[in-house]
């Protein structure tokens, strides 16, 4: 009978099962809403890869602040993201402009959380995109003409704006805000994919009468922040939306929101049709650090006792990799990605926090690793060939002073200061890591003087491809992070490079240019990174025509 | 001209500032100009401790012209990760500003330790003494963010929200005269109309531009409105009147909440 039983939920594991890789369209942000970033193409390996060369270029002429989009390939057509909302459409092949649009930013703005774009999200021909001035615009993906366009917020009076790219599912633009160092009640909001009605709204932060409001003291939630300011992944089987939710405010004070104050630093489960709380994980109670919770969710299928799990893995800015049962939120295990880790003493079997380390106000205190995070937002990858999951992690530290600050609406809301300092080791810099997922055990490191800034991607050809401050785009040997090839595309890697094919032809892509506010804050440390250009462009490699 | 006004009531104060900071010696000025930077610069995305580089530029180390800090913390950069602090700070403050980041020109480019300041003051407030507690209520909830449906959601004042509806700022005195909140709960906008899509969508909606290929709505089916740019083949008829009531758009409202909007909409024209 256990046997019977354990062979059906095996069986029906396997039906359930999400594949997230791609193939010859990179269709979604995070490749599929499953968020891998794999790529089941095999036609560049470990065999040929040395062989890579530049098909094309596409300079998108927009420098500030870099270029730290995902581009999208759907048929042949790559629909690409640039700081102050510019789309470009480019032929695949040949990188030749099919259209572009350039959005209509107030004459007077000012852009408190940066130019940057991170994505569009395409579906049914429609593409959308957040804007800096807090709008979710809606294009013909054909022709680039705005078919709708609706204000979330007013941006003057809320003092955040939209960078990240939405999700669709199932005809839902799901799009999440930054705001999360203002005084600011984060949310997240879904709007109807045709026609841009609003469907319903998740505040991160209960309103008086909902659960969990109780973990804020007195007004607090109305300025706690909860910002939403990456991207969410979608379980269709499940029917659940799972986005990750950032600090709440202000950052290093917390003295009057007293409380575990929920949802920030949590990872919530949504019911895709009405946006209700289905689960939540809080990772940081009454988080002091500036934690977010907000990076990428990698929806997964792991055997856990010989029986596949549907997990979910969050790396958090804290330095943590945490794996829950993404159908009931279950902590499963929680392991760092970095070294240098002391605001706690470790994760407990629960997932509860040992022995914390909190910011003290008035006086400077050395907190690892830096508000920059044990690892910054750009994004991991799950090879399931491999078995692995490949991040980056950053050792370095800060000095933080906490200070008491009362909230003004829609003003910054940081409640300290801080300064970049030198790891206890003195050794600080970046690493990127192919880890086990249940074990955190680190199969190999690639290690490198500065942080690693761009996401992984990875390959059925057992490749590893990211990018570094320098300019460097490279590929690594899966199973031994032996570095294979290597180019260097002039400005630094910030954004997420995907694989797609056209008529056979397999294509890597990456977008380079330095800028952002963590290669901003680098410069405080190392001060030569300030002379390291910016830039804006698309680099596009393939196996010339006679090597495949 | 209000920017050239403005100017001329500022310097003689920034003078006087600086007349001040140099008799009492300048380092009381730049000490106070620290910790207004510590609080309200050196965060994450600005710039870094005591002048060094973060998101914005490395102040540490750089000789910038005095006016031309002055105007660029009153007023911002536009289009740019600069606020303009002018609501924000006093002329004091910024003659403070001013002073400590000219003290960093000699400065090494690598920041010191931080100074172990004690906890600081909460940043100055807007100052809200002259309104009344009616419109202050009012304002309040005409903008209020933790309702999904609020008044700014379509009518723009005093630079907030969206100008879908009309600009309230320019309401004749004989529609200030009316009685207001039965407006505001049962008036019917002629100017919202109903459309009629081929594919038999049926909404309210204010008509922008209605081109020979496209027209340009305001849908207001849902709220917040969301502006279309429709294909003009695929409308089927556009109807008046569309049935469509105000009170759809204030229900979040009770009665005497809606009172102390208009008490605020009657502030901003008299204002006006």
């Amino acid at each position: 009978m256990t046997r019977l039983l354990t062979l059906s939920l095996l069986i029906g594991s396997a039906l359930l099962a999400q594949d997230g890789s791609t193939k010859e369209n990179w269709p979604e942000y995070g490749g599929q809403n499953s968020a891998w970033r794999y790529s089941a193409l095999d036609q560049v390996d470990t065999s040929n890869v040395a062989q890579l060369a530049a098909a094309w270029v596409f300079q998108t002429g927009d420098n500030d602040g870099g270029l730290q989009s995902t581009p999208l390939v759907i048929d042949g057509v790559m629909y690409v993201s640039t700081s102050h909302n510019r789309v470009f459409a480019l032929d695949a092949v040949t990188g030749k402009r099919l259209w572009s649009y350039i959005y209509e930013l107030p004459k007077t703005f000012t852009t408190f959380y940066g130019p940057w774009n991170r994505g569009v999200a395409i579906s049914e021909g429609r593409l959308v995109m957040g804007t800096l001035d807090n709008h979710v615009v809606a294009l013909d993906a054909k022709t680039g003409r705005q078919l709708w366009k609706v204000n979330v917020e007013d941006a003057n009076q809320c003092g955040c704006n939209i960078t990240a790219a939405p999700l669709i599912a199932k005809g839902k633009v799901i799009v999440g805000v930054t705001g999360g160092d203002s005084a600011h009640r984060g949310y997240l909001n879904a709007f109807d994919l045709k026609t841009g009605r609003h469907l319903w709204r998740f505040w991160t932060i209960p309103g008086p009468g909902e659960k969990g409001h109780e973990t804020w003291q007195g007004d607090s939630w109305k300025f706690g922040g909860g910002s939403t300011w990456m991207t969410g992944s979608f379980d269709a089987s499940l029917g659940l939306v799972y986005w990750a939710v950032g600090n709440p405010a202000a950052d290093f004070y917390g003295g009057n929101r007293k409380g575990d104050n929920l949802y920030t630093d949590s990872i919530v489960a949504l019911d895709v049709e009405t946006g209700k709380l289905k689960w939540h994980f809080q990772q940081v109670p009454h988080d002091v650090w500036d934690w977010d919770a907000a990076y990428e969710i990698v929806l997964a299928e792991i055997p856990i006792n010989a029986l596949p799990r549907k997990v979910l893995i969050n790396v958090s800015k804290g330095g943590y990799t945490y794996v829950l049962d993404r159908t009931t939120g279950e902590f499963i295990t929680a392991w760092p990605v970095a070294k240098n880790i002391n605001w706690i003493k470790g994760v407990g079997p629960k997932g509860e926090l040992l022995g914390r380390n909190e910011p003290v106000v008035g006086k400077p205190k050395l907190i690892c690793p830096s508000i920059g995070g044990g690892r910054s937002w750009n994004h991991g990858a799950w090879s399931p060939k491999a078995g692995l999951f490949f991040t980056t992690g950053i050792e370095w530290c800060e000095e933080v002073t906490a200070q008491a600050e009362t909230p003004s609406e829609g003003k910054t809301f940081f409640g300290g200061t801080f300064k970049l300092v030198p790891t206890p080791d003195k050794k600080s810099g970046g690493h990127l890591g192919a880890y086990e997922p249940l074990t955190g055990k680190a199969v190999w490191k690639y290690e490198y003087k500065y942080p690693l800034l761009a996401s992984v991607l990875a390959t059925a050809g057992n490749l590893i491809f990211t990018g570094d401050a320098e300019g460097d785009f490279f590929a690594l040997d899966a199973r031994s992070g032996k570095k294979l090839w290597s180019f260097n595309t002039g400005s630094g890697h910030r954004g997420s490079s995907i694989s797609y094919s056209v008529n056979g032809r397999q294509y890597i892509a990456t977008p380079s240019g330095w800028g952002s506010a963590v290669a901003g804050l680098m410069q405080q440390f190392w001060p030569e990174t300030e002379q390291f250009p910016n830039g804006s462009a698309v680099f596009v490699f393939a196996l010339p025509e006679q090597k495949r | 001209m209000k920017l050239a006004i403005r100017v001329f009531f500022f310097l003689p104060a920034l003078l006087l500032a600086d007349q001040a900071g140099t008799s009492l010696g300048t380092s009381a000025v730049v000490a106070r100009g620290d910790k207004l930077f510590a609080q309200g610069c050196a965060v994450g995305y600005c710039h870094g401790s005591a002048g060094a580089a973060a998101r914005s530029p490395r102040l540490r180390g750089r000789t910038f012209e005095r006016d031309y800090l002055v105007k660029v913390i009153r007023d911002g950069i536009p289009n740019t990760a600069m606020p303009a602090w002018g609501d924000r700070l006093t002329d004091d403050d910024i003659n403070a500003l001013v002073a400590y980041i000219q003290s960093l020109a000699t400065a090494s480019g690598d920041g010191p330790a931080p100074s172990e300041t004690a906890s600081l003051a909460p940043p100055v407030a807007v100052k809200d003494s002259d309104l009344s507690p009616d419109v202050r209520q009012g304002r309040e909830l005409f903008y209020d963010p933790q309702r999904l449906q609020r008044c700014s959601n379509c009518h723009r004042v005093q630079g907030i929200g969206t100008p879908v509806g009309p600009d309230l700022a320019k309401l004749s005195r004989a529609q200030l005269a009316a009685e207001a909140v039965n407006a505001l709960k049962y008036g019917r906008p002629r100017r919202v109309q109903g459309i009629v899509t081929k594919d038999g969508d049926r909404f309210p909606a204010i008509l922008i531009e209605r081109g020979p290929s496209e027209t340009r709505i305001y849908d207001l089916k849902a709220i917040p409105p969301v502006q279309r740019n429709l294909p003009t083949t695929e409308i089927q008829s556009i109807q008046q009147p569309s049935g469509w009531r105000h009170s759809q758009a204030v229900q979040s409202y009770a009665t005497d909440e809606l009172k102390a909007v208009w008490t605020f909409i009657r502030w901003v024209t008299e204002r006006k």
